[in-house]
């Protein structure tokens, strides 16, 4: 009974390498349904369009054919000042909003994180921004931003000034109007993030700072932002890259103005691409934007090197 | 049971033939409010005056239709009728999506249309109609009675006695001192698109500008013209004196809580106004910009048939139903816009003589000025209204007409000149 013939050793074996091919195979099936959306919704349309970048496709075809223009798109981008406007507004955004949100979703973490009364009911408060519809929230905002009196413009009469701010309207509170917005529509994300990355610092660190006589400044300061170093790295990462994305909320709110002061790349490509119908241009400007946003994503991973 | 079977098989014969037979035109058109009602309406009385023929109609209002009707000509699922914005047409016509109507279409009714409509749906290089507009449109000043009593200005009733620019610019500044007016002047900045070249274009055009010259198709010296430049100055000027309610200002500033004297827009408004201002409110004339001459924009949206539909003849049948004189004054009445048809204009109750709305089918009919008529039409459009938009947001005038003339022949020379026009 214990010891085995040799036969069921072979049979064995011969049936561990079956298992092993079935596995695999299994596993090929199973990676099957991702990789044919990754190569039909992603890779495919970007190899096409670099591809089309390359040429004076139109969106609507029409009596003029399609021709290859080799790096006129390109060329024509790089001088085109409403593409740098673009990006520097884009760019301005990124810088406003980032260290902005970064700051009040690790804020609302901790203390979201901490024990009080009625905690999970403002944990789910906390993610309702979320749950909203950006043109939902961006009509409420509106409201908000209105002249002369919406919201914002009752409070700054309410600390005694005696006119309104054209929020949207001004070249100088435009952008900033669209970072408060975005920053309360979204934060919630890395809230969430930050939240579930303070839940995995051990709690024996505070109680040993605790009896070393550590105060809450400094437990946060030397064990709370060390702990959460990855989470900071996804953090940062995730919001520059969404910052770049900004379309909705200037498409609707101020339609890029006043002055082309919050159009941004996202929007500007869709104008060309779409609105204007010059889909070659577009595509050269998205395969631009993709170099962009991924070297940013590299430089930010280099600077901060995850451990 | 043989022979019910052969009834059931004949039964089923009839049933699929009388499918076969039973044609369903699908109709696009525009989702508006004050359309919604008329297009209800039309369907209905298609429907009922067709059935026997076999023939009914399913409309759909399409929220965005302009972005719909782009990637309908990219899948090449388009319905058998569309509408579609006058002035877009030569640019559809131009990559070959439309039918051209004459065949389809009914005489009778072609001449009885009003000339600038015909002229908005006539495309120049076969000199055929390829979109019919049951409606026309017109901008003018509204105004608040109440607050032009305060300020003692002058009212103007017809076109002939309009305001002169100085007249306006003293009128505005009087207004603007009136008690619970915050701007003299609802220019409807607050709305994007097409309304900015519609509604501003006639300030070039009666200082003798235009958007694009008519004969070169270039826009280099027209659009930027020295006359251009100087009636966008003063329109800028009047921003700056804090006169113009600013885009962020809203929908409702005139109508609704009333902070505004005076709007300038089209008869679309025209449900909003009456409810909001009721007897204060008064109809004046398009103002003479430079010197005697004044213009007012006109069209709209127009049917069509893409050339994609398998139901060519029945479309026609549909449109011709819907361009009927007692659709057009239907769609007047209900939608507030002027009839396209000469024999339509004494039906309509608004517009007809004695009506509140003769002084729009006045200018309709003696100063309207077709937008060009041209494939470059949407980059035409677009470049204008960004200018326009910068121009009152603080931006150089003479820059912005430069930058706008120079995206406008860079697009046409892009097109190679969109052939076969300047051959």
């Amino acid at each position: 009974m214990q010891s085995q013939s040799p036969q069921v050793l072979v049979a064995k074996s011969k049936g561990k390498s079956k298992d092993k091919r079935q596995s695999l195979s299994e596993e090929l099936l199973l990676l099957l349904p991702a990789t044919v959306l990754l190569v039909g919704f992603l890779i495919v349309p970007f190899v096409m369009a670099i591809y089309l970048s390359f040429t004076d496709q139109r969106l609507i075809p029409n009596p003029v054919p399609t021709g290859l223009v080799g790096f006129q798109n390109y060329v024509q981008i790089l001088t085109d000042p409403e593409f740098w406007q673009a990006f520097r507004n884009t760019a301005y955004f990124a810088l406003l909003v980032v260290p902005f949100q970064c700051g009040i979703s690790l804020l609302v973490a901790v203390f979201l994180n901490s024990n009080f009364p009625l905690r999970s009911f403002f944990r789910s408060m906390a993610i309702l921004p979320l749950m909203t519809p950006m043109t939902v929230v961006i009509v409420i905002w509106s409201a908000f931003y209105r002249i002369p009196d919406g919201l914002f413009n009752n409070l700054i009469k309410a600390f005694g000034a005696s006119t309104y701010v054209d929020w949207l309207g001004s070249a100088a509170w435009a952008m900033p109007a669209i970072v408060l917005l975005s920053a309360w529509a979204t934060f919630p994300f890395q809230m969430l993030l930050y939240l579930a990355g303070l839940q995995d610092i051990p709690s024996e660190r505070y109680e040993a700072a605790r009896i070393d006589g550590a105060n809450g400044w400094q437990q946060f300061w030397y064990i709370t932002f060390p702990g959460l170093r990855n989470t900071n790295i996804l953090v940062l990462i995730t919001t520059t890259i969404g910052a770049f994305k900004l379309f909705t909320q200037v498409d609707i709110l101020t339609r890029g103005g006043p002055i082309g002061s919050t159009n941004t790349l996202v929007r500007y490509m869709i104008q060309q691409g779409y609105s204007s119908q010059l889909v070659g241009y577009g595509s050269a400007m998205a395969v631009i934007f993709v170099i962009i946003v991924g070297a940013l994503a590299i430089f930010q991973r280099v600077l901060v090197k995850n451990e | 049971m043989r022979r019910t079977l052969t009834l059931t098989a004949a039964l089923a014969a009839t049933l699929a033939l009388s499918l076969a037979q039973a044609k369903d035109i699908t109709v696009w058109v525009i989702d508006g409010t004050s359309e919604r009602p008329y297009f209800l309406q039309l369907e209905k009385a298609f429907n009922a005056a067709n059935a026997s023929k076999g023939i009914t109609a399913k409309v759909t209002p399409i929220p965005n239709i302009n972005d719909a009707l782009k990637a309908g000509f990219l899948s090449k699922k388009l319905p058998d009728v569309i509408m579609l914005d006058g002035p877009n047409m030569a640019n559809y016509v131009w990559s070959g999506q439309l039918t051209p109507l004459n065949s389809y279409l009914d005489k009778a009714m072609l001449s009885d249309l009003l000339p600038a409509i015909r002229a908005q749906g006539t495309y120049s290089p076969d000199g055929k109609m390829y979109s019919v507009s049951p409606y026309d449109s017109t901008v003018l000043l509204w105004g608040n009675k109440k607050y032009l009593k305060a300020a003692g200005v002058r009212i103007p009733k017809n076109v002939n006695d309009a305001w002169t620019l100085t007249e306006f610019q003293d009128a505005l500044s009087k207004l603007s001192k009136v008690k619970g007016v915050t701007w003299p002047l609802d220019l409807k900045l607050n709305y994007s698109g097409e309304w900015l070249s519609f509604g501003f274009a006639p300030l070039l055009q009666s200082c003798g500008a235009d958007l694009i010259n008519r004969k070169t198709w270039q826009a280099t010296g027209t659009l930027n013209s020295p006359a251009s430049v100087k009636i966008l100055t003063t329109l800028q000027d009047w921003k700056n004196k804090k006169w113009i309610v600013p885009q962020s200002g809203g929908d409702n500033r005139f109508y609704g809580d009333k902070t505004a004297a005076l709007a300038w827009v089209g008869n679309w408004m025209w449900r909003d106004h009456k409810a909001g201002l009721k007897d204060d409110l008064v109809l004046i004339p398009a103002p003479k910009f430079c010197g005697n001459k004044q213009v007012s924009p006109n069209g709209g949206w127009s049917w069509a048939i893409p050339a994609s539909s398998s139901n060519k003849a029945d479309a026609g049948t549909f449109i011709n139903f819907a361009m009927s004189t007692r659709q057009v004054a239907q769609y007047a009445d209900i939608t507030g816009y002027i009839p396209a048809r000469k024999s339509a204009t004494p039906l309509s109750k608004v517009y007809g003589k004695g009506g509140e709305g003769e002084l729009m089918a006045e200018q309709a009919a003696t100063i309207a000025v077709v937008r060009p008529v041209y494939p470059a039409y949407p980059v035409i459009s677009k470049s204008f209204g960004d200018a326009v938009l910068n121009i009152l947001n603080g931006a150089n005038v003479k820059s912005e007409l430069d930058k706008a003339a120079a995206a406008i022949d860079k697009d046409i020379a892009a097109n190679k000149g969109y052939p076969p026009f300047g051959k």
